[in-house]
């Protein structure tokens, strides 16, 4: 059976939403701020996605040849 | 079948019993209970109207912030002065999150029914190709962001990109003939 062996969106944006949590916070406490950190490093998240769908492929692969 | 004589004065055997449906016929689709689907394909679509709400409606929560942020991303981004390309992504995100909330409710409905989803079928066409675009185009921008690269700059060289897409096309569609077979062949002379 072809069963993914796991969600690139799902796990991508758990990610992203864990990522956006924590720099809130620190944009709370003073540490950063907040919308020029995301303008910047938004792409990381399309990064991520791409790294875990090519990741994603490789498991299924591997899991049908063995 | 009974064995009784043939009367015709009683009101039994004035029209004769009617042999029982061969087992094909019982199970026929006139007998068989309604199913209520789980998702309706058209309200998916319709709450599409709304860029993201259909692949809620569909459980698909993930695809719903990737079609609502492409959406709102690419008003932003052509409000912004970027009106090429992103002009263009508006119209394309919004259609293409409606097909999308449409199939994804139509899969759900083909594996509920215990066929295999659309979605399923096309995953089935396994390619290195979409995640590899995603991380090149996380790359670019976020060069870019930081400064290290000038896509302004590159903007011109844009129209590879078309030849890029047209040459993954001619392949595909090369590949894909070669793989149907000699089936479709037409005998030679």
């Amino acid at each position: 059976m072809n069963r993914p062996a796991f969600s690139p969106e799902g796990l991508t944006l758990g990610v992203c939403l864990v990522a956006l949590g924590v720099l809130w916070t620190l944009a709370n406490m003073g540490r950063l701020e907040l919308l020029p950190a995301l303008r910047t490093w938004w792409p990381l998240s399309l990064v991520l996605w791409g790294v875990l769908e090519l990741v994603d492929l490789l498991v299924r692969r591997s899991s049908r040849r063995s | 079948m009974s064995s009784q004589p043939f009367d015709p004065e009683s009101p039994a055997s004035a029209i004769p019993a009617a042999p029982p449906p061969p087992p094909a016929l019982l199970a026929a689709p006139m007998g068989a209970p309604y199913v209520r689907l789980p998702k309706s394909p058209g309200l998916a679509a319709f709450l599409s109207l709304f860029p993201g709400l259909g692949q809620v409606y569909n459980g698909q929560i993930a695809r719903a912030f990737v079609f609502f942020f492409a959406f709102v991303g690419s008003i932003y981004l052509t409000a912004s002065g970027h009106e090429f390309p992103f002009a263009f992504c508006i119209p394309f995100v919004y259609l293409f999150n409606i097909i999308d909330a449409w199939k994804g409710a139509t899969s759900l409905n083909a594996r509920f029914l215990g066929g295999k989803g659309a979605m399923e079928e096309e995953s089935g066409v396994e390619s290195p190709v979409w995640g590899g675009t995603l991380v090149a185009i996380g790359l670019l921008v976020l060069l870019n962001n930081l400064g290290w690269l000038d896509l302004d700059r590159l903007a011109r060289w844009w129209p590879s990109l078309l030849i890029l897409v047209g040459a993954w096309f001619v392949y595909a569609s090369v590949q894909k003939r070669k793989a149907s077979g000699s089936a479709d062949e037409p005998p030679s002379l």
